[in-house]
């Protein structure tokens, strides 16, 4: 469905109805390699992500997990391989796309003098050429930062800069919500918070998440994979995994080893 | 707007560009307290200037980035629909007004402490072509470079290994005008404008260059 057609919607997004994609599938990818000179980052990658599902990707340093990410969030083009992403030949027409993905990294992509607010209207600009103030306010409340619209993200703890970052991913209302690494340097409490809102903004959105935290990674999804030398080594429907047998799997992969 | 925005709320890229420039022209002025004769210096002014302007610009291209490094800025940029080339144009722009700002503060100091005596030709004011054209080929080479070098080990050092063979020719043809007019001899100004026009055609190509390159230097 075209982004015109899903209306003002509420900060927290336009409704799981309303976010039905042309296709079934959020993503749809076919041998996807990515060549770094004589290394393979991604070795014939093939990803079917139902809409509205939470992929949680988990592997090894080194697996290709990010450089998987980056390619969704079309920051990297495939070597070679076929991408589509909400319905979308991502590889024909990016930009057609990208004010439908958002990301979360675990670096804030936060100007640390700039205030939240600016933080905000400024990336809202990069979307639609002139801020969204209505949907600022909004998404600043959600996020419980509306006390602090005015300060500087720099003056923030790491937890509230994840917590901005969510507003910031959000600003132009994604599909897709790709999350790479976003409990790093968060402590229980924040990481706990971080959780709670992610919850809160699910609303139909489609979700890729790249964790190290098993624990945490496994329990939000609804799909999980392992990626391991570029290749994927499982993906599957959580309901259909063992979750003893994926987290041996698991620590097998990162070479921890299992008795 | 951005840039400035964050730059007029910290001061930090300006401070330390003019702090910097200030102690640049501090050690011309120990290297040449020798030279009493101020009429032997305005015959190398040009140069010294330009020397000023070129390793403040370095010390600003660096900082300017890191900026959008930091934090992953860089990117959450890039996520958007927006054209790589426009991305370019606004940050060779915001160069371009910091290191405009930062010569407005060091040239009348530049005068004071090395012109202050000498008796200054009724063309010096003409030093403004040079100045306007050779500061554009700075921001906007600097830009696409600083842009390429800003994940690279030692950047600072890459920058300007990678910069000042690249705007060499700008360089030479700004000094060698902007000398024309600090000396204002009758029958040079054929020079003058021939390093101008160099000038001027060294913006073109190397920023539509930079333009054209941008998107495949940010996407790599």
């Amino acid at each position: 469905m075209p982004r015109e057609a899903r209306g003002a919607g509420s900060a927290a997004g336009a409704g799981s109805a309303a976010r039905a994609c042309a296709s079934e599938l959020a993503v749809e990818a076919h041998g996807l390699i990515k060549q770094f000179g004589a290394r393979r980052g991604l070795d014939g990658v093939d990803l079917a992500v139902p809409a509205g599902a939470f992929l949680s990707i988990f592997g090894p340093n080194g697996a290709g997990k990010t450089t998987l990410l980056r390619m969704l969030a079309l920051l990297s083009r495939p070597t070679r391989g076929s991408l589509r992403i909400l319905g979308v030949d991502a590889l024909e027409e990016p930009d057609a796309l990208r004010s439908r993905i958002g990301l979360i990294s675990h670096k804030s992509m936060l100007y640390g003098d700039l205030t939240a607010r600016e933080n905000l209207e400024f990336f809202s600009s990069l979307y639609e050429g002139e801020p969204n103030r209505e949907r600022i306010d909004e998404l600043l409340r959600l996020v419980e930062l509306d006390h602090r619209a005015n300060d500087c993200a720099r003056t923030f703890s790491r937890g509230m800069q994840q917590r901005l970052s969510i507003a910031r991913a959000l600003v132009m209302d994604p599909d897709l919500v790709l999350l790479d690494e976003p409990y790093s340097g968060l402590d229980p409490h924040a990481a706990e918070l971080f959780d709670e809102l992610i919850g809160r903004v699910r609303d139909g959105r489609t979700f890729i998440m790249v964790s190290h935290d098993l624990e945490k990674g496994y329990q939000m999804c609804t799909h999980a994979l392992i990626l391991a030398r570029g290749q994927v080594v499982v993906c599957a429907e959580k309901d259909q995994i063992d979750a003893g047998a994926f987290r041996d799997l698991y620590l097998a992969t990162v070479g921890m080893g299992v008795a | 707007m951005k840039d400035i925005r964050a730059e007029l709320r910290t001061r930090e890229m300006l401070t330390s560009m003019a702090v910097y420039a200030l102690l640049v022209l501090t050690i011309y002025g120990a290297a040449l307290a020798q030279v009493g004769d101020t009429l032997q210096v305005i015959q190398f002014a040009g140069g010294l200037l330009w020397a000023l302007i070129v390793f403040t610009s370095l010390l600003g291209l660096n900082r300017s980035f890191s900026h959008e490094t930091e934090s992953g800025c860089l990117e959450g940029i890039l996520l958007a629909p927006i054209d790589r080339a426009v991305v370019f144009l606004a940050k060779a722009t915001s160069n371009l007004l910091f290191l405009a700002v930062v010569e407005v503060i060091v040239l009348p100091l530049f005068f004071l402490f090395f012109l202050s005596g000498a008796e200054l030709a009724a063309t010096t004011p003409m030093i403004a072509l040079p100045l306007f054209v050779g500061t554009v080929g700075v921001a906007g080479v600097g830009t696409l470079l600083s842009t390429m070098t800003i994940d690279t080990r030692g950047r600072d050092v890459l920058l300007a290994i990678l910069f000042i063979p690249v705007i060499f020719p700008l360089l030479y043809a700004c000094v060698s005008a902007t000398t024309v007019a600090f000396l204002g001899v009758e029958g040079t100004f054929g020079t003058f404008w021939t390093s101008c026009a160099v000038a001027a055609v060294y913006d073109v190509i190397m920023i539509a260059t930079a333009w054209g390159l941008y998107e495949f230097v940010v996407d790599a």
